[in-house]
């Protein structure tokens, strides 16, 4: 077994000439892969109410009330997505049989009270046969 | 004039202010090559590329909360990291920087004065000791007792290593001894082993990677250092900064030559020679792993002490046939 | 003079708090006593009340390095329950992510134990390395730590070309740079001067306090989860164990640099032969009842769960054998006699993982001998009396602010 003393620093002066791989944030930001897992965003038109995802999210992040008396035919509901409790696991998109539910790619959720990061949707619940064929693709942050 | 002048001298140049301000600097220069060699940016943001980083640490330790702790001494744990700048800024005050004129050597050297630069520079060991063992903390009392045995490792080898050129120049006089070699240049290459060997306690006595075992952060929470926040803690490190300029012009005035000129080549020479003994004591750092406090101590009796003993011997050599 | 030190819980050299309370004379360490407790997390009584679909995602939390080995220790111990298998293709994903999942443990422990030793470019290179495995396993899965890709019956998504030429790219490179650190590891000098003959193990004492993971592989003990009871995919792929018979923790590193070589190995091997069809098969969601234990090999070493169902959605009890706790026992064995230098450097050396190993424990009354469990109102009885009889009142405390 050589002993060779300073056997590191060749390599140390030859990163001296190079790049430094540091990424400069919050003035440099990377751009997010494709299928990067962020907060859930809701396409209402897709929704038919069925709480798959209230009930299969490990986190309970997300709340399903009906606004409508019960007694209405057209059923109006509201979901609340608390970002502040997701763990960003995705299974409410995995579960969601409609494809309603879509992680979109935001990662900097720092806010000064958790009351920031809820989302509330307000919508009417959709019937199975007027669903729209595809769905949306979510918005990928830059 | 002349009280103009020693004011001047101690107060600006090479007194309170320039030393100040050049060791952050080294401290700069030793942080950004450090995080490149390590393919990293270092500092960034304060000033231009970071420059005024370090000041930026000292100003925002000062403003820190200075604690101490319940049963430690209250005039020694304030009165030492104040005594230690003042040690090491004396000694920075002996290197021959002001050469007035090729004749006239220095503005303040006298016969022996390497002896007393040695002597104020082994004085911050005991301080840290001292500063270790008041904080009545068992990892500081470690560290502080750490400190001492490391002294007797390298310091020997350090003085016998200056001892080479101060024998070959035929002078115990810092500025003697830059113009010997600054005469004959071709003799700085005698004393190449004790250069190396030089380096390697600087970096001893700096408490720098390979060597930092007093405290070392992982092992021993901060060591010597261990109790001291705010204010005393911006002078400790303030402490390190200076004794590494003082040390590298130390070696720069012995083997490579001094300073020569008047006030500005003096100055332009002394930047160049303790950039590169900085350089080269940065590369020693990020290189190695740190050794233990016994592995440290033979290596320094196997290796350090006979290699400068070698070097006095070829100096003795070489003198006899000059 | 025999004096204490207390290193932890909170201390530079920890990643995680945990109290080593150590007796030393001079310099060597005489005696050492372990306490635990301080990342308790009550997961175990939080899986009872979540469906298993929800504790796939609790038990991936258990850890951030190691997270992948916990959701498929789970995985496969409900998918035996269920009786179902998932599909060949399936299972082979998993083991990429495994392997991928080590490599970026070892690679983090390589970059820790540099640190404990003060050797920062090492530690500064080997972490810019992972960044390449952190980026594979996020164009795979989506995240960068909790890559929540099993789910029962299979994965959840799929590697397709791109991904899988990249992937090769990238392994070809960072086993570049794995070599070169296998070179310094043998001839830088103060490398090796700290980390050969620290903290030795020998193989008695490996098998006596039943030690596993790299900790025992080092000692010359073969033993390896992914021979001895093969899953996953491991039976068709070809690889050897790492094994060392140094018994210190230089042993312990040459260990983990092999495996880091023979996980390249295996994933250039599985994604040149990747079986085609299903990622995955449908699971019933009524677990029916029995109970199971599936090992798994962690970076760590054995990680075991046991799991017993009801019939219904919610597990009846679930317990977690991380591989740190099971190599505590041997740490405190080679804890006695040593430096306190080299302290960090030994337990950084078992590769701990203290959240992993934060589960319910057994008390012993150390008098008697026998195992105690106490309720909480007993508890809380006992500590209301033993601190009314201590009188804290009357002492003086300062209110942070």
């Amino acid at each position: 077994m050589k002993i060779k003393v300073g056997s590191l620093i060749p390599e140390l002066i030859r990163h001296f000439f190079k790049r430094p791989v540091t990424i400069d944030y919050p003035f440099e930001k990377i751009t997010m892969v494709k299928g990067f897992r962020g907060t859930p965003i809701l396409s209402p038109e897709r929704c038919i109410g069925c709480r798959a995802c209230e009930r299969d999210c490990p986190a309970s992040a997300i709340e399903i009330i009906q606004i409508s008396p019960q007694e209405e035919k057209e059923k109006k509901l509201q979901m609340t997505i608390h970002n502040d409790r997701c763990v960003h696991c995705a299974q409410c998109a995995e579960s969601c049989p409609t494809k309603a539910l879509a992680m979109d790619s935001e990662y900097e959720l720092a806010a000064d009270s958790r009351k920031e990061l809820k989302a509330v949707y307000t919508y009417i619940r959709a019937s199975l046969s007027n669903i729209p064929k595809e769905p949306p693709t979510p918005p990928q942050t830059p | 004039m002349a009280v103009v002048k020693t004011l001047l001298y101690l107060f600006v140049y090479p007194g309170l202010l320039f030393l100040l301000l050049y060791s952050t600097f080294c401290e700069w220069v030793d942080r950004k090559l450090y995080a490149r060699f390590q393919n990293r940016i270092g500092p960034q943001y304060t000033g231009k590329q970071g420059i005024l980083q370090p000041i930026a640490d000292f100003i925002k330790l000062l403003v820190k909360e200075d604690i101490v702790p319940e049963k430690a001494d209250k005039t020694m744990f304030h009165f030492l990291p104040v005594f230690g700048i003042t040690t090491v800024m004396t000694a920075g005050l002996y290197l021959p920087l002001w050469n007035v004129s090729s004749i006239v050597p220095a503005y303040n050297s006298f016969p022996g004065d390497i002896i007393l630069v040695a002597y104020l520079l082994s004085l911050p060991t005991l301080i840290f000791f001292l500063a270790g063992w008041h904080s009545t903390n068992v990892f500081a009392g470690i560290g502080g007792v750490r400190v001492l045995t490391m002294l007797f490792a390298y310091e020997v080898p350090l003085l016998l290593a200056i001892l080479g050129p101060a024998l070959l120049a035929g002078s115990w006089r810092l500025a003697e001894i830059a113009r010997f070699f600054q005469h004959h240049p071709s003799l700085l290459i005698v004393n190449i082993i004790g250069f190396f060997v030089g380096l390697i306690t600087l970096q001893a006595k700096l408490e720098r990677v390979p060597f930092d075992i007093p405290h070392a952060e992982t092992e021993l929470a901060g060591g010597t250092f261990a109790e001291y926040t705010g204010r005393g803690l911006a002078y400790f490190r303030l402490l390190t900064d200076i004794q590494m300029v003082v040390g590298a012009g130390l070696l720069a005035t012995v083997f490579m030559g001094g300073f020569p000129g008047g006030i500005l080549l003096g100055l332009f020479h002394f930047i160049w020679k303790t950039l590169i003994i900085i350089a080269l004591l940065s590369l020693m750092r990020a290189g190695y792993a740190r050794l233990r406090i016994d592995q440290m101590v033979e290596f320094s009796w196997h290796w350090l002490a006979p290699l400068s003993v070698i070097q006095l011997a070829i100096v003795l050599l070489v003198k006899g046939a000059l | 003079m025999k004096n204490k030190i207390t290193i932890g819980p909170q201390h530079p050299a920890l990643k995680e708090p945990i109290s080593l309370r150590l007796t030393y004379d001079g310099d060597i360490i005489t005696d050492a006593d372990l306490r635990l407790g301080y990342t308790h997390r009550g997961l175990e009584k939080l899986a009872e009340g979540k469906s298993y679909i929800q504790n796939l995602y609790l038990t991936e939390r258990i850890c951030g390095i190691c997270s992948h080995s916990h959701t498929t220790a789970f995985a496969l111990g409900v998918e035996q329950l269920m009786g179902i298998e998932p599909p060949k293709r399936g299972t082979a994903i998993r083991t990429i992510i495994a392997e991928l999942e080590r490599i970026h443990s070892h690679l983090l422990w390589l970059g820790v134990a540099a640190h404990e030793i003060g050797f920062d470019s090492f530690f500064m290179y080997t972490w810019r390395d992972r960044e390449h495995v952190l980026d594979i396993l996020e164009s795979i899965s989506g995240n960068r730590i909790h890559y929540a890709i099993n789910t029962f019956g299979g994965v959840r998504r799929d590697i397709d070309q791109d991904q899988r030429s990249t992937i090769l790219e990238q392994i070809a490179h960072l086993q570049k740079r794995t070599e070169y650190y296998l070179n310094l590891g043998k001839t830088e000098p103060t490398l090796t001067a700290r980390l050969a003959g620290v903290g030795k193990l020998s193989k008695e004492q490996a098998i006596d306090l039943c030690a596993v993971g790299p900790t025992t592989r080092a000692s010359g003990v073969a033993q390896d989860i992914r021979k001895d009871d093969p899953s996953l995919s491991y039976p068709d792929v070809p690889f050897e164990i790492a094994l060392s018979d140094t018994c210190d923790v230089l042993g312990r590193v040459v260990v983990r640099i092999k495996e880091l070589i023979s996980s390249y190995t295996i994933i250039e091997y599985l994604l040149k032969n990747l079986p085609d069809g299903e990622i995955r098969v449908k699971a019933p969601r009524k677990v029916p009842e029995g109970e199971v234990i599936s090992r798994y090999e962690a970076p760590r070493g054995e990680n075991i769960h046991y799991i017993k169902s009801n019939g219904t959605d919610k597990p009846e009890r679930l317990k977690v054998r991380a591989p740190t706790l099971a190599n505590y026992p041997a740490t405190v064995e080679m804890l006695k006699n040593v430096f306190i230098a080299d302290v960090p450097l030994i337990f950084a050396a078992i590769d701990p993982c203290v959240c992993c190993a934060e589960r319910v424990i057994e008390l012993v009354d150390s008098h008697t001998g026998r195992p105690e469990i106490i309720t909480m109102s007993q508890l809380r009885t006992e500590a209301n009396n033993y601190y009314r009889k201590k009188n804290i009142r009357n002492k003086e405390y300062l209110w942070p602010w």
